[in-house]
Formats: structure tokens, sequence, C-alpha cells
């Protein structure tokens, strides 16, 4: 067990890391809170771990509490990848590049990430300041991606993936669950769908598994055609 | 009824599925891993699911709710719950003409699909939606031309070649009307361009579209 992580399941937040660890193959406890109803990030116990009340919170083995859920990513990549693909060090551009869509990250939680826990719990939020500043963020996304496109680079910020794509990808492909479908985001949902073609990919609810990758479990199909 | 333009061919990889709107038509536009492509009415014969919604296996689509098959002519061959079963030849969705021309993919829900002749060589810059009516796009399309007008190739749908400032080749800009006040405009380039022209081209067309819906919001 590398690290502890207080964990709920319908959290994006928390699946960012939920995912990261399954993509570099590490275990850890996982600890599930009541975020809702019973709002148990919000109690004292948890308060004293994590005063801003926030979820995921990860504990490490020497006992350093990390909150925020970009340097959570950057913690387990830097402690799990030896390849330094996922955090690339050897790269000054491309790290630079990450950390900018590591901050981009946070606005897509702050949009899409709050309109959808309005359309899921009734969290009380500005619905037409954050349906706004959805549509502005996907937008900026889509444009990059499409450039990266245009240039051949297949991730975020290069030929690989990186921490910054999976910062990203949770409330892109669960923008459908705040009423945003990816219709109008062609470069977005192809980039959805490499990032879940990977190998050790995980799902949650509201982000499946690719039905081309799955198993034919159990059934047959007679036609020949498939 | 007029064929319009409902995507790049390169947006719609092999096993992918993408919805289309066209005024009151809603379709499930998808591509067979060996590359056909098939646009249907957006409906489940069976229970009226999404076809969009659904998934490819093969050279079928298969609805998300119940998994049942449809092949590229559109016939339910397979029925998970009843595998036994030979599906009738009725259970059927609506099939509508479908042609991939010039790096586009057209539709016609009426009749038979016939593409506008474009120019040869072209390749894809991006489709984006633009969120206003079809002349203030046009207008604010027209205003970044440094010699005068855009010149149309169509009017319906309106598709017209569009010179910019530092690109010798015109780009050509086929606007699909998809629902009042919501143009999905597909920009292609011609192939000699380079990827910086390109992004050029993409970065323009933002601008363009920052232009269109802020002059849309103002009037209303």
């Amino acid at each position: 067990m590398s690290f502890t992580l207080h964990n709920y399941v319908l959290s994006g937040n928390c699946y960012k890391i939920r995912l990261m660890a399954s993509l570099l193959n590490v275990t850890y406890e996982s600890i599930a809170v009541d975020f809702h109803p019973g709002q148990e990030h919000k109690s004292e116990p948890l308060l004293q771990l994590n005063p801003a009340g926030t979820l995921p919170v990860l504990t490490t083995t020497d006992g350093t509490v990390l909150t925020e859920t970009q340097a959570m990513l950057v913690w387990l990549a830097q402690q799990h990848d030896p390849s330094n693909s996922w955090w690339p060090v050897h790269s000054k551009p491309q790290i630079t590049r990450v950390v900018q869509w590591l901050g981009f990250a946070s606005r897509l939680t702050a949009t899409v990430g709050e309109l959808r826990l309005h359309s899921m719990l009734n969290k009380p939020v500005n619905v037409t300041a954050v349906k706004t500043g959805a549509k502005v963020v996907l937008r900026e996304l889509e444009s990059h991606l499409t450039e990266q496109r245009i240039n051949n680079l297949q991730w975020l910020t290069g030929d690989t993936p990186t921490v910054a794509d999976i910062a990203c990808f949770p409330y892109t492909a669960l923008s459908p669950d705040a009423g945003i479908e990816h219709d109008d985001y062609p470069a977005i949902r192809r980039w959805l769908h490499r990032l879940r073609s990977l190998p050790g990919f995980i799902t949650m609810p509201g982000i499946y598994e690719l039905h081309e990758l799955r198993k034919p479990d159990g059934y047959t199909v007679s036609d020949a055609t498939l | 009824m007029t064929t319009q333009p409902v995507g790049l061919s390169i947006d719609l990889a092999p096993q992918q599925v993408m919805r289309a709107i066209d005024g009151q038509y809603d379709m499930a536009v998808w591509r067979s891993t060996s590359g056909v492509v098939s646009a249907w009415e957006n409906r489940c014969p069976h229970r009226g699911m999404r076809l969009s919604y659904g998934f490819v296996r093969g050279e079928s689509l298969a609805c998300a709710y119940h998994g049942w098959h449809y092949s590229c002519e559109g016939y339910c061959h397979y029925i998970p719950a009843h595998p036994e079963l030979t599906p009738p030849k009725t259970v059927r969705p609506v099939l509508y003409s479908v042609v991939e021309q010039s790096g586009l993919i057209w539709v016609n829900t009426e009749q038979d699909a016939m593409p506008v002749a474009l120019p040869d060589d072209l390749q894809p810059v991006r489709s984006l939606v633009i969120e206003c009516d079809l002349a203030t796009a046009v207008q604010a399309l027209d205003t970044r031309q440094p010699h005068g007008g855009v010149e149309s190739l169509s009017d319906t749908p309106k598709i017209i070649t569009f010179e910019t400032g530092g690109i010798s080749q015109g780009a050509v800009v086929a606007i699909q009307q998809s629902q009042p006040n919501r143009l999905i405009v597909h920009m292609l380039v011609q192939s000699a361009v380079t990827a910086k022209d390109k992004i050029a081209l993409s970065r323009l067309i933002e601008s363009v579209r920052r232009q269109a819906e802020s002059a849309c919001n103002e009037a209303t």
C-alpha cells in the first residue's frame, strides 16, 4: 500500500486519482467517504485532516497529506512512473505545458464540475455563470486538441499522455451528466476515446469502457458480418 | 430538400457513432469497422432509444438499450435476449442517403444525396459550432475578407470560399444549418497549406465565431 485515499465513487476528482493509480499499477487503501447525503467531508474528523473540506485527500505512508488533486497526480507520477513520461521531468518545455493544463483542469472542475453537482445533487450554483463558463472551457479544449491534431500530436501536451490528460479527462468526459453532450466537440470525442483505450483504464459511473475493447462475455453472435 | 454536410470524414473514425441534427431530423451517423458510413433516423425501432448512444460491433450498429444489432443495410439481425430468433425484416430504422466527398460526410434526408462539387485536393481544418443565424455568420466572415465579400460556391447549403491575408490559397467553408441559430461550420483548405497556416485558419474561424455570436446576442 503506497498511500491512503479518502474517496467518493461519484467524484470526478477522486476518479482522477483512482485512474492514475490504475494506469501506473499502484495499489492503495481506499476509505469511502459519505459525501452525499452524509456530508461526511465536512465533519470534524475530516476537517482535521483537510480544513478545506474537499475530496479526495491523499495520505502518503510517511504522513504527508495532499488535498489538491493535481498535486496528487504529480506525486503519483513522481513516485511510481520510472519512465518519467507522465510527469516529463526531462523536457522543460513539455513540463511547462503540463502545468498549464493542470491549471486548466481546475477551471473544468469549477464550471463543468459545478454544473454537474447542480444537475445531480441540486447543489445551489449560479447556473447561468457556470453554463457559460463550461462552454468557454470546453471550446478552449476543443480548439487546443484541434491544433494538436493538425500538428499530428495525440495528447494535450505532446505525443504521449501526461498527468495533464488525466487531470482534464474526468469532468470533460462527465459533461453529459451536466447536460452538455459531446456532439459539438469532435476533437474532444477523439481524445476521450484515445484515453479510454489506454491499458489499465478503469471506469466510474458515467464513464464506461469502450464496447470495441470489451471481450464478448459469454454471448456469441452467429452472423458472419460481425 | 438539399444535401447537407454533417461532418468532416476525419471526425468519424471507424467504429464511431455521432449525432447530427438537420432541422427536424435527428440522425445517428456511424462508421463500420471496414469504413462504411451510414446515416439513420436517431431512434431504435425497438424502444425509441437514440441510436447515437449505441456502439459499433464489426459491420453492425448496436443499440445501447437492449443491444439489438443492425447491419449497414439497417436490418436487425441479432437480439441478445433472443439469440435464436431471426428478427423480421420490418425491424429497421429509417435510412437516409449518405455520401462521402471532398473530405465531408453529406446527408440527404429525403432523396439521394448529391454533394456540391468542391475544388480538388482539399484537406480538413475543423468543424465548429456557431450559435447564430446564417446571415450574421456570413456577414462576420465577409468582414475578414481582404478583397471584398466572400464568394459563394453554393447557396443551399451555403458554401463559400474564404481568403485570408497570410494564406495565398483560399479556404472552403461549408455551413450546415443544423437548427435555427445553430450553424456547424466545416472548414477545409488546399492540402499544400502548412500546419501553421491551418492553425491560423482555425483561430481565424474562432475569431469569426466570437464576432458573429456577439452580434447575434446584441440583436436579441
